[in-house]
């Protein structure tokens, strides 16, 4: 009975409210994006529906369930219905995985290897869209299924190759222990500066998010892979884009930005200290994690908000061309500072480059409009 | 002409700075005021001179007609009768207005009645700040003499600037908004 309880029963309650806490995040989600896009834009978004527009988050739900359901005729059956849940299952299955605060309360199931089976698990959500872009019978839904296939394989690789930095440092497969070690030492994003930037480029681009959105592509593609699906099954795509999102966002969190610790070189708030107060250190260690996810959700939509699409072969490019030996090079780089001893050398290294970084944006005193007055004038 | 733009350097290339000053115009964007107005709540002034719906004195109107011979479309009907009054002590012969309506959902507003009227200030004129004339009836367009003085739940005509000799007076004890004396 005891070893039910532990291997079958808890596990599955804390799936469920991991489960449930996510879903109020996604449904949240498609509000905060489309009133912070609007911010950018120069107008207010959905602000009709309840105190802030706060209700939207109730009624789109209640749309998709009220409108009607359309399959197309010449649709294949089977695999039009399997199209929006497939990308579900494994999305959600992942965050059994993901650990959301010190183990062993708040992580569903402790894995050695957890993060080769995150990565195997998301790799799999492809399929969902090229089923239902296939299954439509439309020739838009199913360019735009191929294009997410083509691009999804093109940025595993340097999705994966990214993460291998990350290994050599911590020396472990296991989610928790990476994070205990950033808690220990640095937060990866420090000695792994260009790990990070492609981690975050390939999720993006695996999330099909904008400026990586060609398989929905609007101007080309009227909507790309789900053109055809409507009503309830049209809302299961968009759960799982932003369930993905999520996943993608709680990995590079416990990857490279210290997980639910807010410790560096053991100083802080790592696991040890959150575990000592017990339940509330971990909700505090939960709330923590969560802050973080959030605030790269929010760089998500930024990111929306930004950019303007790539051609495809652009996309191609950026991922064969340049992600695939940036992050080869930077497997050998990291490997040779292994082998030499010097480690704290790439923490120096990545703080040189996020000071250039502000060093360049800090803010000018309208130099670029004097220079480009200047330029102009020479031309007269 | 063509404009040259600073080149921006290697270092600057390489750290992508192009986008991360892209992301920083779209972040003070995100945190500028907003222009959107929210119509129903919020309602803008309308300018001065914005010509909105007819207002009509039956006060200072002395039911001469001129307005509706200047409607190009004959939108104004006007009945009149002759009365025999009092005034100052003497019998006077009067033109009495019964009917003085307007269709407005024929009307282009171009304000030629308002040129054509003789009193000074105007009986009828265009100048009020009145722009929420949709109705769910077509025949809802159609306004009396009532109607047109007073309008229902809508904003008085607050006039023109002081400088402007023209504007028209609303007497006392005739402002109100809304229902007939």
């Amino acid at each position: 009975m005891n070893a039910w309880m532990t291997y079958l029963i808890w596990p599955l309650v804390k799936f469920l409210v991991a489960f449930i806490i996510v879903q109020v995040i996604v449904a949240a989600m498609n509000w905060i994006e489309r009133r912070l896009l609007g911010f950018v834009q120069a107008r207010l978004g959905p602000n009709r529906v309840g105190p802030k527009g706060l209700l939207q988050i109730i009624a789109d739900p209640v749309k998709f369930l009220l409108k009607e359901d359309i399959v197309p005729a010449s649709a294949e059956k089977v695999a039009y219905f399997l199209g929006p849940i497939l990308p579900l299952i494994p999305t959600f299955l992942v965050y059994c995985l993901i650990p959301f605060g010190p183990p062993p309360t708040f992580v569903a199931a402790r894995v050695n290897v957890a993060i080769l089976l995150v990565l195997a698990l998301t790799s799999t959500g492809v399929y969902g869209i090229i089923l239902g872009g296939w299954a439509s019978n439309n020739k838009y839904s199913l360019m735009g299924g191929l294009r997410s296939a083509a691009q999804m394989v093109s940025y595993e690789v340097p999705f994966g190759l990214s993460i291998v930095g990350v290994l050599m440092i911590t020396g472990s497969l296991d989610i928790v222990k990476i994070v205990d070690y950033q808690a220990q030492n640095a937060w990866n994003f420090i000695p792994q500066i260009v790990a990070c930037f492609i981690f975050f480029v390939s999720m993006t681009a695996e999330n099909n998010r904008t400026p990586f959105d060609l398989p929905e592509a609007e101007s080309e593609l009227v909507g790309g892979y789900h053109t055809e699906y409507s009503a309830m099954k049209f809302a299961f795509f968009m759960l799982a884009e932003y369930s993905a999102m999520l996943v993608n966002c709680c990995l590079i969190v416990s990857l490279f930005f210290g997980g639910w610790t807010l410790a560096m070189f053991g100083q802080g708030l790592t696991s040890t200290v959150l575990r000592h107060w017990g339940f509330v250190g971990g909700l505090i260690g939960t709330f923590i994690f969560f802050v973080k996810v959030m605030l790269f959700m929010l760089v998500y939509i930024w990111f929306r908000a930004t950019f303007p699409r790539f051609r495809f072969n652009q996309l191609m490019d950026l991922g064969w061309k340049w992600m695939i030996p940036l992050a080869l090079g930077n497997i050998f780089v990291t490997a040779i500072f292994i082998l030499a001893g010097q480690e704290r050398l790439m923490y120096w290294i990545g703080i040189a480059v996020i000071g250039a970084v502000i060093y360049y944006l800090r803010p000018k005193r309208a130099v670029t409009h004097e220079r480009l007055h200047a330029s102009r004038v020479s031309e007269v | 002409m063509q404009v040259e733009y600073p080149k921006s350097s290697w270092s600057e290339r390489f750290l992508l700075l192009d986008m991360l000053e892209g992301l920083k115009t779209t972040l003070r964007e995100l945190f500028k005021p907003k222009v959107t107005i929210r119509y129903p709540e919020e309602r803008l002034d309308p300018a001065n001179r914005f010509r909105g719906m007819f207002r009509f004195s039956f006060d200072r109107c002395i039911a001469c007609k001129l307005c509706a011979v200047a409607c190009p479309i004959d939108i104004i009907y006007i009945d009149v009768h002759d009365e025999q009054r009092e005034v100052d002590g003497k019998m006077k012969k009067l033109k009495v207005l019964d009917r003085y309506d307007i269709d407005v959902k024929r009307c282009m507003f171009c304000s030629l009645c308002e040129e054509a009227c003789p009193t000074k200030p105007k009986s009828i004129w265009l100048t009020t700040k009145t722009y929420e004339l949709a109705t769910y009836d077509r025949n809802d367009l159609y306004f009396n003499m009532q109607q047109l003085e007073y309008w229902e739940h809508r904003p008085e005509y607050a006039g023109l600037p002081p400088d402007e000799d023209e504007q028209p007076q609303i007497p006392e004890g005739k402002q109100i908004a809304g229902g007939v004396e």
